[in-house]
């Protein structure tokens, strides 16, 4: 076959459908990535021209530009699109767009749930742009504290848009993280070993455990505070047993990271670029991984740093303060290891190079302002001034918006196949350094001088006038500058000027592939020998494009890819993707009812959308796997592989695990606020405990072992060639007694709205009950699946992947019965 | 998975202590005034033990991932795997380390 035949074949079966239209199903991860990239910077737009208007008010003394109501609006919603829209979107978009190429494969593992995450963030973020259009945006600031928050200073709508939009702009952060954890660890080349991924693929490993550990604590806090609002049950109501500051400890616990979240994949951008433009490789390239994880690690127990002024005691703080200092080592080893590489190479000042220097200087100062106010008296002092506000942009501009121009400029030709043809680009990143510098040193100043943050007004007689008017002016040259990079990335798809391969000399496989990149990215797939396969070989992407690799005879239309071993990348399952559908954005459509009819409160609505999503969810899984054994697939180079429905480890168990990695800190996090409230909120013990009920004791566990042993006699004689039927109906039976005992246990539970202590059992009740339920519809559709024949004793996948979820569902039915009964017991 | 797990084990270790050792620190002020002076009173000390018992996970802990036995093969595993227990050790003392100067429920 020649390469170009090759390529039509290979087109024919990825390629997104034609036009517009094609959006809307397209599943393909360089589509969907760059979709999430021009939402992301829309928002950017958007959140651009409202730090705008804070700059307009806030540059002169007595401003009538906007009243205190809109302002808070304007700076909440500032920081909430910024962090949430922005931020987190343009990292997953980029991430999207790259890894599979950089690892060397054709896409992410679950290409459907990478198009569901999109469309849950693109209605999500509808939701919160629709609420600032009509004025009703939230305005309790981007950490949303109660009690300010709580129902009776805030009974508008304007929280609950944020506490409903930014849940379900979640769900993307979450799809994506199970997506890129699993497609970094078992979708790569063959070859490349745990020892040779791209250093961007180690950083992305790194966050995207972060934000599977990261984000529940937040999930479950706009949990507990709209379960407040809208119905009464009052966990951050001091005088009904709850506590404010267990939002605080939910919101930082998920805050803090979430900083490094954003800036570590940053960080990979500039391990990433820089050693290209210094024409070298990078130093250290195991310190790096090792302060990469270190820093995430280390970024977990900081938390209470926000905290100081809340009146915690000498030791609490001295922990924090102490850990907060440390942060600053594995951040210095990368400076240091990217210092060594400019030292070791020959630095070329091209654009994306000028980015990183933007980069360098101003994240370094960042990073000094952090470690003063890490100091516990200084930080009494500055805490809510314009100091810390200004600390915040050195971090989060200087780390994260800076690498991402430099990944911009760099990766561009990659994405468009041009070279860019007006130099606009140096102009705009003059201005952007100097504005940012004019704008944020400035609000260093006026924040030692006392002028507090949030606050839309001061009076001439302050002395911030000629400070506030300098820090605007810096604003909106900042400003100007971004426009012309808009300018110029618009000119640059506009204007064709082809662009030659590989144009920086890099190492890595993305330049492997055709510029711009085709649907399925590799026509074959490579063989992977060391960390810069292009430098050892500069004509790998041609050979690839002959057929050289591994799939490279695009057998029956259909999109293949392989998975490998964690550690070696040897290969190891055949895995055949869904083609396009459009089921991920109904799912995602159906999805936003269900938060929608929590929004506004229409709750006959909720469960008729929670069983639309069921259905769906169905559908989804229903279209996998396949009703005939399929055997070992040759995938080339005379190995045959197995087919990922007949093994024991196919993508949805390892999708599974990780996913319940995320869901086990969500409850985690609810223990922690059940053991905080009891200790720490005045109030408890609650005047009475639950009453044991000797029905639920006796049919919860009785039911989880009965799921537990049924699932597992299912996979047993599924094994042997038997008929796993009667097991799997047991399972069931076992599921849905369990999901009737949690029923009691909510039924006999004192009543939510009285005392936390009602609300958190009535919480961990359903918990229970949800997961029951689940693992019920699992069990029923194995039934199906069994029925329509599509399980046998070689397609054991969908068997292996269920006792994830059972054998989750009795631990936490352990702890739930352990939690609800025992201090009732111990009293 | 085992890779992974020699790599994050220690500082997840830091991280569980670190939290735990924080809530203990505030049960301990909870249950009564008596830790509120650097001295040796009891609840004080039940700090100080808990303090002693993480570092002594730690040390443990990179004892095993320097082993031969359940340490990685040569490569970059095993040397992200040392980094990261020794930073699982610094970190228990550095930051656990004011259980024996700081007052603690003032
Ligand atoms: C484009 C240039 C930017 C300018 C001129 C700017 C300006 C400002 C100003 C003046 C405030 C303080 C409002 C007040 O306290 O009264 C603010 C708050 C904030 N900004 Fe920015 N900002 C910019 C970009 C960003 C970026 C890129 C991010 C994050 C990635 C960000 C995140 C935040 C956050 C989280 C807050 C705090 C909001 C709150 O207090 O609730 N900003 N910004």
């Amino acid at each position: 076959m020649t390469a170009l035949a090759r390529h039509r074949r290979l087109s024919a079966a990825w390629a997104s459908g034609p036009g517009w239209k094609g959006w809307f199903s397209t599943v393909n991860h360089s589509d969907v990535g760059r979709m999430f990239l021009v939402t992301a910077f829309f928002y950017f737009l958007v959140g651009g021209i409202l730090a705008m208007l804070i700059r307009a008010q806030l540059a002169t003394p007595h401003s009538a530009f906007a009243g205190p109501g809109i302002y808070s609006q304007i700076f909440t919603m500032h920081g909430t699109i910024m962090m949430f829209l922005f931020a987190i979107p343009a990292i997953e978009g980029m991430a999207i767009y790259l890894l599979p190429k950089m690892l060397g494969t054709r896409d992410l593992a679950y290409p459907r749930l990478t198009a569901y995450g999109y469309w849950c963030y693109f209605f999500g973020g509808a939701m919160l742009l629709v609420s600032l259009l009509f004025g009703i945006a939230p305005d309790g600031g981007w950490f949303m504290y109660p009690p300010l928050t709580g129902r009776i200073h805030s009974p508008g709508i304007n929280t609950d848009f944020w506490l409903i939009g930014i849940t379900f702009v979640e769900i993307s952060a979450i799809c994506a993280a199970v997506e890129f954890t699993v497609s970094i660890l078992k979708y790569r080349a063959p070859g490349m070993s745990l020892a040779r991924m791209p250093i961007f693929a180690w950083y992305m490993l790194v966050v995207s455990l972060m934000i599977l550990t990261g984000f529940p604590p937040l999930i479950l806090g706009s949990i507990l505070l709209e379960l407040e609002r809208a119905f009464g049950m009052p966990f951050f109501q001091v005088e009904l047993g709850g506590d404010s500051l267990l939002w605080q400890h939910l919101f930082w616990l998920f805050g803090h990271p979430e900083v490094y979240i954003i800036f570590l994949p940053a960080a990979g951008v500039v391990s990433t670029v820089l050693p290209v433009m210094a024409s070298t490789t990078l130093i250290g390239y195991r310190w790096v991984v090792a302060a990469a994880v270190a820093l995430a690690i280390l970024s977990f127990g900081l938390w209470v740093h926000h905290m100081f002024t809340t009146g915690i005691p000498h030791m609490g703080l001295a922990f924090f303060s102490a850990a907060s200092t440390l942060v600053a080592v594995p951040t210095a080893v990368q400076v240091f290891a990217w210092i060594g590489t400019m030292w070791k190479g020959t630095p070329r000042l091209h654009l994306p190079m000028l980015h990183i220097l933007g980069f360098f200087v101003t994240f370094v100062i960042g990073g000094l302002t952090g470690v003063m106010v890490a100091v516990v008296p200084f930080d009494w002092q500055v805490h809510d001034t314009a100091f810390v506000t200004a600390h915040l942009h050195y971090v989060l501009f200087g780390g994260f918006v800076f690498p991402i121009l430099a990944g911009i400029y760099y990766w561009l030709p990659l994405a468009s196949g041009r070279r860019r043809f007006f130099r606009l680009g140096n102009v705009a990143f003059a201005l952007i350094f100097i504005g940012f510098h004019v704008t944020f040193l400035a609000m260093h100043w006026v924040g030692l001088m006392g002028q507090r943050r949030r606050i839309s007004t001061y009076a001439p007689e302050d002395g911030w006038t000629a400070i506030n008017l300098i820090s605007s002016v810096g604003g909106f040259v900042l400003a100007f500058g971004l426009v012309i990079v808009l300018i110029e990335i618009v000119l640059h798809l506009v204007v064709p000027r082809r662009s030659r391969r590989n144009p920086w000399g890099a190492g890595t496989l993305e330049w492997a592939v055709p510029m711009p990149p085709p649907a399925y990215n590799f026509a074959s797939l490579p063989r992977v020998t060391s960390r810069e396969p292009l430098a050892d070989d500069p004509d790998l992407g041609v050979r690839l494009a002959r057929g050289e690799g591994y799939l490279g005879d695009a057998r029956g239309g259909l999109r293949e890819t392989l998975m490998v071993d964690i550690a070696t990348g040897e290969p190891e399952q055949h895995v055949v993707y869904p083609a396009n559908t459009r089921l991920p954005l109904v799912m995602a459509a159906v999805t936003g009812v269900f938060f929608l009819s929590l929004l506004l409160k229409l709750y006959w609505l909720t469960p008729l959308a929670l069983a639309g999503v069921a259905v769906l969810g169905w559908r989804w899984v229903w279209q996998l796997g396949s009703d005939t054994d399929l055997g070992c697939q040759p995938v080339g180079h005379g190995l045959a592989l197995a087919s990922a429905s007949e093994t024991d480890r196919p993508p949805g168990w390892w999708g599974s695990a990780f996913l319940l990695v995320a869901n086990a800190t969500l409850f985690g996090s609810l223990l922690f606020g059940y053991a905080f409230l009891w200790t720490v909120a005045p109030g408890w013990p609650p005047a009475a405990f639950m009453e044991p009920s000797l029905l639920v004791l006796v049919a919860a566990p009785a039911g989880a072992a009965l799921a537990v042993a049924g699932i597992a006699l299912a996979v047993r004689r599924n094994r042997i060639g038997g008929d796993p039927t009667a097991a799997l109906l047991a399972a069931l039976a076992g599921a849905l007694c369990l999901a009737g005992a949690f029923a009691l246990l909510l039924a006999g539970a004192p009543h939510p709205t009285g005392h936390a202590y009602g609300a958190t059992l009535w919480v961990l009740g359903c918990y229970g009950l949800v997961h029951a339920l689940l693992v019920a519809l699992m069990l029923a559709f194995l039934l199906a699946r069994q029925r329509a024949g599509y399980v046998s004793r070689s397609r054991r996948a969908e068997l292996a992947i269920v006792p994830v979820w059972t054998g989750y569902l009795a631990v936490v039915t352990a702890l739930i019965l352990a939690a609800v009964y025992l201090p009732g017991f111990a009293a | 998975m085992s890779d992974l797990l020699r790599i994050l084990v220690s500082p997840a270790a830091w991280l569980a202590c670190f939290s735990a050792i924080y809530g203990l620190s505030g049960i301990v002020c909870a249950a009564g005034p008596g830790a509120a002076v650097a001295d040796g009173s009891g609840p004080r000390m039940v700090l100080v033990i808990a303090f002693l018992l993480a570092v002594l996970l730690q040390v443990g802990l990179l004892a095993l991932v320097w082993s031969a036995r359940f340490g990685a093969e040569p490569g970059l595993v095993r040397v992200v795997s040392r980094i990261s227990a020794v930073t699982g050790l610094v970190a228990t003392v550095w930051t656990l380390f004011p259980v024996l100067a700081a007052s603690a429920c003032l």
